[in-house]
């Protein structure tokens, strides 16, 4: 597959892309495949993005269909915003599949969760790859996953509710969570919690991939589980606790099915990962924890990878 | 927290059509029809407001109910006054994800003293739903 791009396939608009001959954008730094258990995350921050030039590129990966939906945005920043997030996973998959970014094709599921169509490739078998995306205006973030559901949300942690946290708590929370909120003395405690408790609960449902009212926030709980396995991971810093969910209506039975992590991404955001379990791998039944690698990246323009840095912090499984 | 493609609500199950075709059976404009003008099947002979294009509703919510909507959803998605928001506004085109479209509704909810079911919560797309939504529930409340 050639990074040849079609020049002039652009719809005139007027905005302020200008349209000008593209030269091929120099290529993506490939990535091995996620292994089991693992989970790449992929981020990039729009702010970092000064050259207009590239959003000429970027915009170039997309399909008409893609380009439309990304004018249909109200304004000019979220404009840039959606189109870096479609950039951002074809730029991504096509890391893994040593293709050119404009040649995947997307489909929803019949819930409505975004995928690739793998179909349109006959002749060689691609990896079978599973992502989610997820994003705020300071920030987009791309999960990858090897065969298996994956669930992904990033929130600010600076983000403020209008509503009051308990209020939002007990109108969309479950009860053990509204409780264990409760017990947090200060506001700005209960605020950052809150804010994690829903990262987890959205990456959940992403991961279920049934859409909100599949899974309604209600009818689960997420907590911390003392564990009575040992954590393989060195840097664990959870007392062998691991993150667990139940259905309200059966607490105590563990849906074992999902693993997670939640951490600190960028010292700006709170980010947490929801993955579906391989049953059929005797390592994963025993409850070892997700791995989790994860990379900056301003794509076609640099790439870091931050898994041991300040970057990623404050990991709990 | 929003996600994709598509979009940015991370809600992404959104059956656009489901909750139009719940109202279909209400539509009470076809029952004195015209149809000497080839048209898109509208009646000639409109008893309400033209209805939008690929929609068909019982009745549009009131002028100022939309108005209503379209204020506080600018204020929790702190929209400027210059940024145009009507009731053909879909709220992932206005940069609400997940959380801003909880905390909208609640905010209609205690504006407008309902109490809006889930399932009907993930059916709005557009300030015209909501608005749409909020008159029924209203209506329901008082009859």
């Amino acid at each position: 597959m050639s990074w040849l791009l079609r020049r002039n396939m652009l719809p005139l608009h007027s905005n302020s892309l200008a349209r000008r001959p593209l030269a091929s954008p120099p290529p993506l730094l490939p990535a091995p495949l996620p292994s089991p258990r693992e989970t790449h995350l992929w981020y990039v921050v729009p702010d970092q993005l000064k050259d207009a030039s590239l959003l000429n590129q970027y915009m170039d990966l997309l399909s008409p269909c893609e380009r439309q939906s990304v004018l249909r945005m109200n304004g000019e920043r979220l404009q840039k915003g959606a189109l870096l997030a479609r950039a951002l996973v074809r730029t991504t998959l096509a890391r893994y599949c040593r293709v050119s970014p404009k040649s995947f094709k997307f489909r929803k599921n019949r819930f409505g969760k975004p995928e690739v169509e793998w179909n349109k490739y006959d002749l060689w078998a691609p990896p079978p790859l599973q992502f989610n995306i997820s994003h705020t205006s300071t920030m987009i973030a791309c999960g990858v996953a090897l065969d298996l559901p994956i669930g992904v949300d990033i929130e600010e942690k600076q983000r403020k509710t209008r509503n009051n946290i308990l209020s939002l708590a007990r109108r969309y929370f479950s009860p053990v969570e509204v409780a264990y909120l409760r017990t947090l003395a200060d506001l700005e405690s209960q605020r950052h919690e809150f804010i994690r408790l829903w990262t987890l609960k959205e990456a959940y449902v992403k991961a279920l991939g049934r859409g909100f009212s599949g899974a309604p926030f209600k009818d689960f709980t997420i907590r911390l589980e003392a564990s009575n396995s040992k954590q393989v991971t060195g840097e664990s810093k959870s007392d062998a606790s691991r993150i667990v969910v139940e259905a309200v209506d059966h607490p105590g039975i563990l849906m074992n099915r999902w693993h997670f992590a939640l951490f600190e991404l960028n010292n700006s955001h709170y980010a947490a990962v929801c993955m579906e379990r391989d049953v059929k791998d005797p390592a994963d039944r025993e409850n070892n924890s997700l791995k989790l690698e994860v990379w900056r990246t301003l794509p076609f323009v640099e790439d870091e990878c931050v898994t041991e840095t300040a970057a990623v912090k404050n990991i709990i499984r | 927290m929003a996600s994709i493609s598509g979009t940015a609500i991370a809600t992404f199950a959104r059956p656009q059509f489901a909750a139009r075709a719940q109202v279909v059976k209400g539509f009470s404009g076809l029952k004195s029809v015209s149809f000497s003008i080839q048209r898109n099947g509208f009646p000639s002979v409109r008893l309400q407001p033209a209805p939008r294009r690929f929609q068909v509703s019982c009745a549009q919510a009131k002028p100022e109910t939309v108005q209503k909507v379209c204020e506080i959803v600018k204020k929790q998605l702190a929209l400027s006054d210059d940024t145009p928001v009507t009731g053909e506004s879909k709220f992932s085109a206005l940069g609400a994800d997940s959380l801003d479209t909880v905390e909208i509704v609640m905010g209609l909810e205690e504006a407008f003293e309902i109490s809006v079911e889930e399932e009907s919560a993930q059916s709005i797309t557009t300030v015209q739903d909501a608005a749409d939504l909020i008159e029924k529930l209203v209506e329901a409340k008082s009859s």
